[in-house]
């Protein structure tokens, strides 16, 4: 480390896949991670890691071998390459698949101009002891109150047999707050908040640690609202899906069903492609690296197979026009990859994977939105959310408020909304003007991957969990 | 083995030199091979070889911790000394500490020799079976593994432990397809020990593959009731590591907000359950030997008899609290099995629900969860009556504790827990 700067990857790699017969990649990868976690002012996580190694996959028949090591030296990426030779020959010479040579995407040259900025432990500590300090001072009568500050990076190196290079570089910096107040018959609730932060460094985002005040405070002004909250009635309602919820729609509730992964072992998008899923004003794309004229909140400019990342074009004016493609996929449904492919860690293998998947915005205004229910909810915060093949999709919602007559009534308690994706879009009658991103989740499939989705405000039918 | 002892020496000795004053390290090297079928089709070896050091270090009360996955001693030097330096920016806390010493021990658990070609062999075999066997079912993706580790705890105290361990694990995501009708996907994990296993003779493979095709005609439920929802062995092990999570972990006893902060030797379930960690039980595979604190685990009981025994605190959270250590961090749990049949459990329910897989929201810290009940059919008369879809079911963790019903004489192991069907009435569930 030099000036805070992380030394970068030496390019050990390239002679090795210059050489390489069948489809071959080689990828080097080193991991940042600095974590900072205050449980009721209790210091319970203080820890720096750093991982790193290279890993070699080769294609050979209609099969892949793979391997990885924790090192990265010349000795270890000629192991890698020569055990995932052997596990592609052993499956090879098992299965005899004899299926047709992978097209490879044209070759792509990418040199990323980023630079990551470690921070410094103490600055960790200091900034999350200041804002645990604010909360403890002003909000006294919290149950519970807990702090985190994250801040990583992800640096990979890409070198494939057909010629493609990449060296990208992935910060992610970002802070989270959790409160929990005491009802007033014993019970607890408790709400949470990712603020600031981004594809960057700390230093990128975060100085004065009041800098953030009133998000803190708006967050335990939400938590009052909730502890006097309601629970919903269950079943079918109009709802309004705000936009920091929106993004869940177009990941869980859609994304994952038109992954071509899941596409070929059967997810219902496999029957829809060229059909009306949605209302015809809904848009859905999984950008690559910029959307709406702005870099997205975690771009990707070359997946892990070397192939130039595109945005995917997922529904356009209501048809499904398109899956997100691996190169395997690509080729099976006879479309061009946009780049899909990506791997978490330098043990992973690439998968299917979103990147920055989003409901395009419309022309409404929220308000408006909200006047035109007559009796439904406001749902305002989502904590996880899960996606089925059959389009079934699930979120649960941490915060929301009842709409009657057109206005907004009192807060929700936790609950849960459900549906059956192109169902429920189907019923999407107004989309507003605005977008937000979710950029801090990790979506889960096989192995972690940070991911960004977005979306406006949606008003829509869907189904709704009570009590 | 004698080769992480040393390297361990070696990451005690680098945090002492850098400054510390207490440290404890875990060092770890194994190796993963992995079959992959996607589709329905093999497409992956992988091969994974991989170690670690993880350190943590106490200097005037202060703590710090690292962890890198080198053990090369130029890597370890540089981590210790940053270890070092993050503790002494840190706070004070009288309540860190490392495992004292009580005696040194050597554990070795699984696998004897790995069969590669044997284990390929019987995935191929277990891919047949369910074409032949099921053919509605179609394989979204199957993980066959094949994973070795070996590990050294030690500390500044005196405490080394070493540890082997090997097993098999094959774990499956699968849906039924008939025609147009497809059903939501279904998944389950089985560890194991000996390569010849037949897979499909393993836990209940044939009774969930049997079920997944019976799912196929879902009908969403009109009716919104309270009633009996019966909970399979899968479903029922990740409800009760939420319950663990939000009524018995360090974070929501040591901020006093767990229902059950106050329940020690008081009734949190119905007199006929006993929850307990069963990491030595025989049925279990590799289960934990060392606690993540760095004391030999003992299996204990949670809740006996419906009284709450015992919470699942670390030893921070215990000095915190002044509450006792759980003598085990691991996982694997177990519910003592009933007197009574599933089959009788469920030809008793008048109307309720047979709940295969929950997908929710996080529930509240006081115990409320809302969320569909998948893979799930519906109960009437006595009888199950057909699969429902978009069904949701909420209720409060708390209160569903001492609703307990019915518990089931049989019980599946998946080799990590040994759980039976539980069914908790007053639970209330809704269709679309």
């Amino acid at each position: 480390m030099q000036n805070g700067v992380i030394f970068l990857l030496n390019d050990w790699i390239r002679q090795y896949a210059d050489g390489a017969a069948d489809h071959t990649e080689i990828r080097a990868q080193q991991a940042f991670n600095r974590a900072v976690t205050l449980v009721g002012g209790n210091l319970v996580n203080n820890t720096r890691t750093r991982t790193g190694g290279v890993c070699a996959r080769v294609y050979k028949n209609g099969l892949w071998g793979f391997a990885s090591k924790g090192e990265y030296d010349e000795a270890s990426v000629r192991a890698v390459l020569e055990t995932a030779k052997e596990n592609a020959l052993f499956m090879d010479r098992k299965l005899c698949a004899g299926k047709a040579p992978l097209l490879a995407a044209a070759p792509v040259h990418y040199e990323t101009d980023l630079v990551f900025r470690d921070v410094e432990q103490k600055t960790l500590i200091d900034y999350a002891t200041a804002i645990d300090h604010y909360i403890q001072t002003k909000y006294p009568d919290l149950a519970s109150r807990s702090v985190g500050v994250r801040s990583g990076c992800i640096e990979k190196l890409l070198h494939t047999d057909n010629g493609s290079f990449a060296h990208q570089l992935f910060p992610r910096t970002y802070f989270i707050i959790s409160m929990t107040a005491e009802t007033a018959d014993g019970e607890t609730v408790e709400l949470f908040d990712i603020v600031g932060g981004g594809a960057g460094s700390f230093s990128d985002f975060y100085d004065d640690p009041m800098q953030y005040a009133d998000r803190i405070d708006s967050l335990y002004e939400e938590l009052m609202q909730k502890r006097e909250g309601v629970f919903p009635n269950a079943g079918m309602c109009d709802c309004i899906i705000g936009s920091a919820v929106a993004g869940m729609v177009a990941h869980e509730a859609v994304g994952h069903t038109v992954e071509a992964d899941l596409v070929l072992a059967g997810s219902v998008a496999a029957s829809n492609l060229g059909k009306e899923v949605a209302s015809p004003i809904v848009n859905m794309v999984d950008f690559a690296h910029t959307a709406l004229g702005e870099e997205t909140p975690l771009p990707v400019y070359v997946d892990d197979e070397g192939t130039a990342c595109e945005d995917a074009i997922l529904i356009k004016d209501g048809i499904l026009v398109g899956y997100m493609n691996n190169l395997e996929s690509a080729q099976h449904f006879g479309v061009k990859p946009c780049g899909n492919a990506r791997a978490y860690g330098f043990a992973d293998e690439p998968l299917v994977r979103m990147r920055n998947t989003a409901v395009l915005p419309g022309t409404d205004k929220l308000e408006d939105m909200i006047a035109s229910i007559e009796n439904g909810y406001y749902l305002t915060r989502t904590a996880n959310g899960q996606a089925d093949t059959t389009g079934e999709f699930m979120f649960g919602v941490c915060m929301g408020y009842e709409i009657k007559n057109g206005k907004l009534g009192r807060a929700l308690r936790d609950t849960t909304i459900s549906g059956v994706a192109f169902n429920m879009l189907k019923t999407v009658d107004m989309l507003s003007d605005t977008i937000e991103w979710d950029f801090a989740g990790f979506c889960g499939k096989k192995q972690p991957m940070p991911v960004s989705m977005g979306g406006p405000a949606i008003k829509c039918r869907v189904n709704i969990g009570g009590r | 083995m004698n080769g992480l002892k040393e390297t361990a020496q070696y990451v005690l000795q680098a945090l002492l030199s850098a400054g510390a004053q207490q440290a404890q390290c875990s060092v770890s090297s194994g190796i993963k091979e992995e079959f992959n079928i996607d589709a329905g089709a093999f497409s992956l070896l992988r091969s994974v070889f991989n170690s670690g050091v993880s350190m943590k270090v106490f200097v005037d009360g202060k703590m710090g911790q690292a962890f890198i996955n080198s053990l090369e001693k130029a890597d370890i030097d540089a981590a210790a000394a940053e270890c070092v330096q993050s503790a002494r920016v840190s706070v004070v806390d009288e309540c860190y500490s490392i495992a004292s010493f009580t005696e040194n021990a050597d554990f070795t658990d699984g696998t004897q020799k790995h069969d590669r070609d044997c284990f390929f062999d019987r995935v191929r075999e277990f891919l047949a079976d369910i074409n032949s066997e099921f053919p509605k079912i179609m394989v979204e993706q199957i993980i066959a593994e094949y994973v070795e580790g070996n590990s050294v705890l030690a500390n500044t105290n005196g405490v080394l432990y070493t540890q082997h361990n090997a097993n098999y694990s094959v774990g499956a995501m699968y849906s039924a397809h008939e025609g147009e009708q497809t059903t939501s996907f279904n998944s389950f994990g089985i560890d194991y020990t000996d390569p010849d296993s037949r897979i499909m003779d393993l836990g209940n493979c044939r009774e969930m593959f049997a079920r997944c095709e019976a799912e196929l005609e879902t009908r969403p439920l009109e009716d919104k009731f309270e009633g009996v929802a019966v909970f399979a062995p899968a479903c029922l092990d990740s409800m009760l590591s939420t319950v663990l999570d939000n009524f018995c972990s360090d974070g929501v006893i040591v901020e006093g907000t767990s229902p059950w902060k106050n329940a020690i030797g008081s009734a949190v379930a119905h007199p006929s359950f006993t929850l307990r960690v069963i990491a030595h039980d025989e049925r279990v595979v590799c289960g934990e030997r060392v606690t993540d604190d760095g004391y030999i685990s003992v299996d204990y009981d949670i809740i006996k008899d419906g009284i709450l025994q015992d919470f699942c605190l670390s030893e921070y959270a215990a000095r915190k609290t002044g509450l006792k250590r759980a003598p085990s961090t691991s996982s694997c749990i177990g519910v003592q099995p009933g007197q009574v049949s599933y089959e009788e459990i469920i030809s008793r329910i008048e109307k309720g629900i047979l709940v295969c897989r929950f997908s929710g929201g996080e529930p509240a810290t006081n115990g409320d969860f809302s969320g569909v009940a998948k893979n799930s059919f519906y109960i009437e008369n006595g009888k199950i009556a057909y699969p429902v879809s978009e069904t949701m079911i909420s209720g409060n963790l708390a209160q569903m504790m001492h609703n307990v019903v019915g518990i089931s004489s049989q019980v599946i192991c998946d080799g990590t827990c040994v759980l039976p069907y539980v069914a908790f009435d007053g639970i209330t569930v809704s269709g679309g």
